[in-house]
């Protein structure tokens, strides 16, 4: 009997602290008073560069101190509709995508800055990279501040350059001639011209070299078009001349190998490059044309927004933007991620100039050469092109099914779109 | 007078039974309702909706269904075929060998070989890792330039980019992690099975492989049956394998119907969570109806 009522008080217990943990989990994202709960999807090598300038700024004594919540981008994203639409728990200050910010806004998910910005006369279109503040304002009201751009390029081997394409890269623009007459005469040695990587920035990059764009209207795709088959179809015919990497091939492998001159990738890939035997460089994406005015280098980027709450106070939005100034000028530790702050402040500093990736912002030419795709469905392009990217340049697909399909499954996502009706 | 006294006595003493019996089930109970009735419920009423997880879920009927089985010319109509029959192919192949593979590993184990303790645990630790460290493990076998496979067999073959290659190296990948959990239940079982049957059928000079068919898999078809209908529901759900060692590739061919659910909740574009809780439902549906039959035809006659 004994037994009994002590099992029965421990089943409760259980019972009991089952229900208290799950209390717990919900709340524990809620912020004190004095703190900005900040939410950012950096949890990868980033995030410690993130952590180290959230812990200075904090050193700084601020008014109100910064919490740093990084979350796993997919868990993240999953997040913000149900703490949002909640209303309790949602943080301060978020971490998003460019190519979100339009989808969150059609919604009214997003508080814009404009009262704000007034008594932060320094956070303006002047001391940032445009391509990166431009996107964040939306129908007259600014409803972003850009942390950084990070854009695709072609890292390259410096000694394989020098011994296959001497010259080339002269005017830092590599073009696919280049890259193909390289490629050609490297065959022989076993050597790979360039490697075929995420498809979606390289073909978004030469979709829009060819005229091309995503949308017209912003609403429509347009992706069924000659420049959409024209960047598909230079991928494959590259592929098929043998210039490129093969299928099934680890680029990054075959690069820290030496077997590879031109390797396109984004410049937050750099810190897997530290192991190479060989002097690298980084440069422009593979280009159709020489001339820097026509350049495009896919970007995206980090953008600072703040989610519907009514239990943000003034005091705290002040508190947001001490620490959005406050990086506006104290970005090195994020440029050393391998990232490019999207404030032009950092420009002055010449431990940033020594950086490779610091050749996307040097001059406001090369920064115009910059270009975020932030159609509000750039998911679902995304989406496509990640899984039927490959195949057409590996010869599994036909470019005509590539774009056609491109066309309709994007079009018929975007009918599921409630907010459209 | 005494007789009613006692009736009370033991009408209370069946009560506070009742409620201790509740309470001990109740943690199970609890966790059940949370993470799996709840869930379901909702999940198939959000079925029966068009939502994009921001805006209130609006009430469609039956259209999302009609969508998915009959609307020939829609994405979401062809995803689910690919998706579905993917997925049962997967099945096919891989149930089979997750069946038959730890089986043999037990029934040699069961021997008790030199250092047999060392092997089971060898056998066993797969299951304890997480999909995506195994598939970063065997996407290294499988590379074409550098991996053992190629090198060993002195080939090209781009494992995970062509056909049949790529359900083989699936498949290889699952089974090699999913060996331990049916081989630890098929030692258990066998440990089980009395010596005597086996000295008789030695008397009546029979020969290893009689004994296996005659004696051993008919004294532990229980275990087989329920490892069968578990594993069968486990594979039903691959996700983690078709999605980083292939990518669903090449050209869909490993695209299983969970990558397409997941993508089209939780994608990077604008959520169809409708869509994708009709395919759930679907997947779930099938996977009731597969695991009913496998049941009739398994279960021990008596």
């Amino acid at each position: 009997m004994k037994a009994n009522k002590m099992a029965k008080w421990l089943m409760m217990g259980v019972c009991a602290g089952l229900l208290v943990g799950c209390g717990n989990s919900s709340s524990s994202s809620g912020s004190s008073k004095n703190e900005i709960t900040f939410w950012n999807p950096f949890t990868g090598a980033d995030g410690s560069n993130m952590v180290a300038m959230i812990d200075a700024y904090n050193k700084t004594d601020p008014e109100y101190k910064i919490k740093n919540v990084s979350l796993k981008e997919g868990d993240m994203y999953a997040k913000i509709p149900t703490v949002v639409n909640s209303g309790k728990n949602i943080p301060d200050l978020t971490i998003v995508h460019a190519e979100r910010i339009k989808q969150y806004n059609d919604n009214g998910m997003l508080e814009s800055y404009d009262d704000l910005l007034g008594d932060y006369e320094n956070i303006n279109a002047d001391n940032y990279v445009a391509e990166a503040w431009n996107l964040g304002e939306l129908d007259g009201s600014r409803y972003s501040v850009p942390l950084d751009i990070h854009s695709w390029g072609t890292y390259y081997n410096k000694d394989l350059v020098e011994k296959y394409a001497p010259g080339a890269l002269d005017d830092n623009i590599l073009t696919f001639d280049e890259i193909k007459a390289a490629g050609e005469k490297a065959a022989a040695d076993d050597v790979r011209g360039m490697a075929v990587t995420w498809v979606k920035p390289n073909f978004l990059s030469l979709m829009k070299q060819y005229g091309g764009a995503l949308t017209e209207d912003g609403t429509e795709p347009t992706l069924d078009t000659q420049a959409s088959k024209d960047a598909i179809g230079l991928w494959k015919e590259m592929y098929d001349e043998g210039v490129t990497t093969k299928d099934g091939e680890d680029p990054t492998q075959l690069f820290l190998a030496g077997k590879l001159i031109f390797f396109p990738e984004g410049i937050w890939l750099q810190n897997n490059l530290k192991d190479a035997e060989f002097e690298w460089g980084l440069t422009n994406s593979p280009q159709l044309s020489d001339d820097l005015n026509e350049t495009v280098n896919w970007a995206s980027s980090h953008q600072f927004v703040r989610f519907n709450s009514e239990e943000r106070t003034d005091e705290k939005e002040k508190g947001i933007m001490d620490f959005l100034e406050w990086l506006r000028t104290n970005s090195l530790e994020w440029a050393k991620a391998g990232q490019n702050p999207a404030t032009l402040d950092i420009l002055n500093d010449e431990e940033y100039q020594e950086m490779p990736q610091s050749i996307f912002i040097s001059t406001p030419e090369q920064q115009a050469t910059l270009s975020i795709f932030d159609y509000k469905y750039n998911g679902y392009v995304a989406e496509y092109l990640d899984a039927h990217g490959f195949d057409t340049i590996f010869g599994k697909q036909e470019i005509d099914d590539f774009t056609s399909g491109m066309q309709k499954e994007v079009a018929d996502k975007i009918a599921k779109d409630s907010s459209n009706k | 007078m005494i007789t009613s006294m006692e009736k009370t006595k033991t009408a209370k003493k069946s009560t506070t039974k009742e409620w201790s019996a509740w309470l001990f089930v109740a943690p199970h109970l609890i966790i059940f309702a949370i993470f799996f009735l709840i869930p379901v419920v909702f999940g198939i009423y959000i079925s029966f909706t068009d939502w994009d997880l921001f805006n209130a879920p609006t009430f469609v009927g039956l259209d999302n269904y009609k969508e998915l089985f009959f609307n020939v010319d829609s994405t979401f109509y062809t995803q689910l075929r690919t998706g579905l029959t993917n997925t049962f192919i997967f099945v096919l192949c891989a149930v089979p060998f997750c069946i038959i593979v730890p089986l043999l590993l037990a029934a040699a184990l069961n021997t008790k070989p030199f250092l047999s303790k060392v092997f089971q645990s060898i056998f066993y630790m797969p299951s304890l890792f997480a999909i995506s460290a195994i598939v970063i493990i065997w996407t290294l076998v499988f590379n074409v330039n550098y991996g053992p496979i190629n090198s060993i067999f002195n080939t090209s073959t781009p494992w995970t980019g062509t056909q049949p290659y790529a359900w083989i190296a699936l498949v290889v990948v699952t089974v090699w992690w999913t060996i331990g959990g049916n081989m630890i239940i098929y030692q258990a079982a066998l440990n089980g099975i009395p010596k005597d049957y086996y000295e008789a059928a030695d008397i009546d000079g029979a020969t290893a492989v009689q004994k296996f068919f005659k004696i051993t898999l008919p004294s532990i078809r229980g275990q087989i049956l329920y490892t069968v209908v578990m594993t069968t529901i486990a594979q039903f759900n691959v996700y983690g394998q078709p999605l980083m060692l292939t990518g669903g590739g090449p050209n869909n061919s490993t695209r299983v119907l969970l990558m397409y659910i997941q993508q089209n909740a939780f994608g990077s574009g604008q959520s169809i969570a409708g869509i994708a809780s009709a395919m759930a439902v679907i997947l779930g549906v099938c996977i009731m109806i597969v695991s009913a039959i496998q049941f009739k035809f398994l279960r021990v006659k008596r």
